[in-house]
């Protein structure tokens, strides 16, 4: 067949448009897809916070998962039965349900859902999920051995969950109400942080929905699972039960399944039972949420939209602000962050006390063994030059911290700072140390993380302080790397690290001061302290708790086992000529403690 | 040759096994992994350190840890059988995945970057090193060193504060004050003056016209309200059209190849022709058909080359070629510069277009137009921040090499033959001078995918560079290898790639087998 050069020319141009039409977009171009947002943009309009990790699971409470990234997305998408708000106070959302003590002895406490209260997919959030909840947090089913290296040497560990199975571990099996949508927990002895130990918002609310968990293990439906947990024997490692093949497919894919670095095409992935539902995810970059249409029980958001975005360093979270891009930003403070962020116009800056802080401690063996040469040494250590070096430059009005226990934030903190003693330890007391010391001069060697600037800073003012008083100091200071392995080694005689208060709850206490605890590194051992921390964790009061801890501060202080330094100072900064409503808040949940309050102006 | 080729292939994978040994064990000695947890005092203190024990596989120590995740990363090497397992990261997600999405993340960012800093920076070099020691010579290696020293994250601050920050602000009222209009005016006057050749008072003039024309143009962007509502149009595109043509003409074979100038302003009518009616098929353009639609400009181009026919075509296509791929660029930007006004007041956007931060606005409604402009104004200031440093690495090697040829024997005999200075420069020399240029390039690319750290790091962009340092920061090793396996094996990659380009283009190198 023979073509004119003309035809030919013809009919490559024809093919030619037709390859083009067929890459068009459909619809044409100037196609309204952008009307929608806008019109929701215009209601109540959308707030992007910034934050340092990017969102890796719509678990947090999973080992893998939990992240405090993830732990604020799950805030936001999930129920609760209470938060706990800027003041360290716990605050119930009775709108999604109730839990009151039914006995003090033996300790009995019901959790009501109330009806209504629902996933983003319709389901009912009912006991079913609060079973599930349950059995993650109790580690009752778990039985397993594990050897010095982690390894599994016996039985079977079901949820590899990330929180402090002790409390709800004291729980037998719950029972479920007939209305299937109460659970009643009853402990074998009375727990302290009871009213914490479930269910709470900043632990992840109730967490994942027990009939995805099901149909993605394979059961029949959620009623299958709740047969499983309720035929249930505590698990005993000593006696490992043979594994239970549904409950371990139920736990792997507890572990594992919802962990994702993008939005999943399967939306029961990310079901909502909270004010917000995750909307779209651009990995590493951000994640937005939008309103849960069906929430109706609990705070309102006042917002439409939260979109977070992933920014890793201090100053370029500030400039994203400047920019406009995010409207909080909770950056790690330091001193040029608070300058450069009080430079900007139209942005207020919250600069805070957080629940982390600094201190000294010093052994009960080697060099301090004697009272009078730990005591020499407290007088020695200028906390008011400690505190104006490292905190003033970022908190004008920051002052040393005097409890072993509370902070400020706390309503128990003034009266336990005022009568235990620290009063005298303000200032450096060069003279008085002398005058302990009587020509003494002990060799102290303190070890600290060098690589931390504000520990290095804080080891040179006491070094150069207690030099005066007569003290030797060998300077144990060792690398990020090291120095957190040493804790407790006995290779030094005082060390310069953090702790982070609870803020809530009284169960860490032990872990630190009991006699041979875990946290114990310095050997502090006092009889009398020791009696009242076995009375502090069976005392369900909360006003009882603050009395006995205020005793066992006092304790504390009296056998000289160190000073607590300074409080780490938290950041957050708002653009305020946009938005309103945000409030620092010192634990790990941060500005978004109240992201219900956020509104655009 | 193929043994060659085999025995470096041999080489390379015992240097990857050493080094892959090397960083392992290094990674795992550069911290502590459990030192947060050291710190807690959280009840379940011992439970959580159990969990990172287990996770890390902390028990088993670091160099036998080392031929576990070996083995995994073997089976990438077997064809069809094998399944990559580079391990998990610290937060469960599997290390290819993670590998997979950062280097995507980093090609977008660097891949502009390096293709302006070698186009630039080659021309810079070249046009130097015609016109050694000139002022413009002086000039452009001072302002290349100065780039060069310029720490990237201070640039990057200075960038984001003016560049962005600075210029939305402008944005808002887009008035250019006649202080600046002048600013500039002299700026390029500058400019002009030490670019110009000859006598002083030639100078002068085209300094004044330098002045005259920045001026003007400023003076008319400000006026029009340019910056609220973009676009070149119809007779600016036609004006930068005829001096493409021109310009590549002059270039590619010279103004007395009357053929290969009318070829080429031929399409450059065809541009102007075809501008109205291709409006409505790009308001529903894809990216597939922008690419398709560059395919056929540069078809159409060596078509009508080809038609002009005459003594030598291929200088005929050459140049309409080139210049109907401009042009084509020309009625693009003009379609970019439509879109802006729809771009710039979309919501998300909110009048703030230059980005500080990531790659895209999050959630984003709108056509091809407006996500292209999107990319573009997050990607422009990590760009201009990469170009200026590695700007000053090709301009150098490329005045060097050119220099060195221009001094050559073949380059006197060339002039002593007749041929004129646009032959003897395009045809003897540039060529020449590319080939060493050409085994750097091969280096660069390779260690481009590794990730620009600080850059990515300024502007929050998920790429490799952040992922290798993230990792780090935990103590995770399998990020880390992931990280070094596809920068290893690229760098070993390419320079072998270096080699055998080299021999290929210079025929006084041969491989010996």
């Amino acid at each position: 067949m023979r073509f004119g050069r003309t035809s030919k020319a013809i009919g490559v141009a024809a093919v030619a448009a037709l390859a083009l039409s067929a890459c068009a977009t459909s619809g044409g171009g100037n196609s309204p897809e952008g009307t929608g947002e806008s019109t929701a943009a215009a209601a109540g309009g959308s707030i992007s916070v910034a934050e340092t990790n990017a969102f890796s699971s719509f678990n947090s409470d999973s080992a893998t998962g939990n992240v405090d990234i993830n732990g604020k997305i799950a805030y936001m998408t999930h129920g609760g039965f209470y938060y706990v708000d800027n003041q360290l106070k716990v605050v119930r959302n009775e709108e999604f349900g109730t839990y009151e003590k039914v006995s003090d002895d033996p300790l009995v406490v019901k959790y009501t859902v109330n009806e209504g209260a629902k996933w983003s997919d319709g389901n009912a959030v009912d006991a079913g999920d609060l079973l599930l909840n349950w059995l993650v947090e109790s580690g009752y089913a778990n039985d397993a051995k594990t050897d010095e290296e982690g390894n599994v040497t016996s039985g079977t560990n079901y949820f590899d969950f990330a929180g402090d199975t002790s409390g709800l571990g004291l729980t037998e099996i719950p029972e479920v109400s007939d209305d299937g949508r109460s659970i009643t927990l009853t402990y074998s002895k009375p727990f302290a942080d009871w009213e914490i130990a479930f269910g709470g918002l900043n632990d992840g609310g109730i967490g994942l929905p027990a009939h995805v968990l099901a149909e993605k293990a394979g059961l029949a439906d959620e009623q299958a699972l709740v047969d499983i947990i309720q035929g249930l024997k505590r698990g005993n490692p000593d006696e490992p039960a043979k594994e239970n093949k549904d409950l371990k497919a139920v736990a792997d894919f507890w572990n594992t399944g919802f962990d994702t670095k993008s939005l999943p095409t399967d939306e029961s992935l990310y079901l909502s039972s909270g004010p917000f539902v995750v909307d779209s995810i651009t990995p590493d970059q951000s994640i937005t949420l939008v309103r849960n249409e069906s929430y109706t029980f609990g705070p309102k958001p006042a917002v439409d939209e939260v979109t977070i975005r992933f920014i890793g360093a201090a100053p370029d979270q500030v400039s994203a602000l400047k920019n406009g891009e995010v409207d909080i930003i909770a950056p790690q403070p330091s001193a040029d962050t608070v300058e450069l962020l009080q430079g900007i116009e139209g942005v207020t800056v919250d600069v805070e006390d957080q629940l982390a802080y600094d201190h000294i401690d010093l052994n009960y063996k080697g060099v301090f063994k004697e009272a009078n040469v730990r005591e020499a040494f407290m007088k020695a250590i200028p906390r008011q030059a400690i505190v104006d070096r490292i905190v003033k430059p970022l908190k004008a009005d920051a002052a040393p911290l005097d409890s072993q226990f509370f902070v400020p934030a706390q309503d128990a903190y003034e009266a336990s700072a005022a009568s235990n003693g620290s009063g005298d330890y303000k200032e450096a007391d060069i003279e008085g140390a002398k005058e302990l010391l009587a020509g003494a001069t002990p060799e102290v060697r303190i070890m600290y993380n060098k690589d931390n600037p504000n520990r290095a800073d804080a080891y040179a003012l006491i070094q150069e302080s207690a030099e005066k008083a007569g003290f030797k100091i060998v300077d144990g200071g060792l690398g990020a790397s090291d120095w957190g392995a040493a804790l407790g080694n006995g290779t030094y005689d005082a060390t310069i690290f953090g702790w982070t208060s609870p803020g809530v709850g009284v169960s860490g206490v032990p872990q630190i001061f009991k006699t041979d605890a875990g946290s114990n590194f310095n050997g502090f051992s006092e009889p009398a302290a020791d009696k009242l921390m076995d009375e502090l964790i069976v005392t369900t009061d909360s006003v009882e708790q603050d009395k006995l801890v205020t005793q066992i501060d006092k304790h504390v202080w009296d056998s000289f086992y160190g000073l607590p330094l300074f409080q780490s100072v938290g950041l957050d900064a708002y653009n305020s000529d946009r938005i309103e409503g945000v409030k620092y808040q010192p634990n790990q949940t941060g500005v978004f403690w109240n992201f219900w309050e956020w509104k655009v102006k | 040759m193929v043994t060659y080729i085999v025995r470096r292939l041999f080489t390379a994978v015992l240097i990857l096994l050493g080094a892959s040994f090397l960083v392992y064990q290094l990674t795992a000695l550069s911290g502590d992994p459990l030192h947060d947890l050291r710190e807690s005092n959280s009840p379940n203190k011992e439970q959580l350190i159990q969990q990172r024990i287990a996770l890390l596989d902390l028990g088993t120590p670091a160099p036998i840890r080392y031929f576990g995740w070996l083995a995994g990363a073997a089976k990438c090497v077997v064809p069809f059988v094998g399944q990559c397992d580079l391990g998990y990261a610290l937060n469960g997600q599997p290390v290819t995945e993670a590998l997979g999405r950062a280097m995507g993340m980093t090609i977008l960012l660097v891949t502009a970057s390096a293709v302006l800093a070698i186009v630039i920076g080659v021309s810079l070099g070249i046009v130097t090193a015609l016109r050694q020691y000139s002022g413009l010579d002086y000039g452009v290696t001072f302002m290349a060193f100065l780039f060069f020293s310029l720490p990237v994250f201070w640039v990057a601050v200075l960038l984001k504060e003016f560049g962005a920050i600075g210029f939305n602000n402008f944005l808002r009222d887009p008035h250019i004050p006649v202080s600046s209009i002048l600013i500039i005016g002299v700026v390029s006057a500058a400019v002009w003056f030490v670019c110009a050749k000859g006598s002083y008072l030639r100078k002068l003039g085209s300094a004044g016209i330098g002045f005259l024309l920045a001026a003007a143009v400023m003076w008319g962007l400000s006026v029009t309200q340019w910056f609220k509502t973009p676009g070149l149009g119809l007779v600016v595109i036609v004006i930068c059209g005829v001096a493409i043509a021109f310009g590549i003409t002059l270039l590619a074979a010279g103004l007395k190849n009357r053929r290969a100038l009318y070829a080429a302003l031929i399409t450059v009518g065809i541009g102007t022709v075809i501008y109205f009616p291709i409006q409505e098929l790009l308001a529903q353009a894809t990216g597939l058909m922008i690419f398709l639609l560059a395919l056929a400009t540069v078809l159409v181009g060596l078509a009508v080359g080809w038609l002009m026919g005459g003594y030598d075509r291929r200088q005929n296509m050459n140049a309409a070629a080139m210049t109907a791929f401009l042009v084509g660029g020309l009625i693009l930007l003009d379609r970019y510069m439509q879109a802006w006004p729809a771009y710039f007041n979309n919501g998300r956007i909110n009048g703030r277009p230059i980005a500080t931060i990531g790659s895209e606005t999050p959630n984003l409604q709108g056509d091809f137009w407006v996500h292209g402009l999107d990319t573009f104004t997050h990607l422009l200031l990590p760009t201009v921040a990469l170009l200026l440093i590695s700007l000053a690495s090709y301009s150098r090697y490329a005045r060097s090499s050119m220099l060195e040829i221009m001094n050559m024997d073949y380059i006197r005999t060339a002039r002593a033959k007749g041929l004129n200075e646009r032959t003897v420069v395009m045809r003897h020399a540039f060529r020449n001078a590319l080939i060493p240029i050409a085994t750097i390039v091969a280096f660069d690319i390779g260690a481009l995918i590794g990730g620009a750290v600080i850059t990515e790091q300024v502007f929050a962009f998920a790429g490799m560079g952040q992922l290798f340092v993230q990792a780090l920061d935990r103590t995770d090793p399998n990020p880390v290898m992931g990280v070094f396996l596809i920068t290893g094996v690229l760098a070993l990659a390419f320079n072998l790639v270096a080699d055998l380009v080299y021999s290929a283009l210079d025929p006084r190198v041969r491989v010996k087998a």
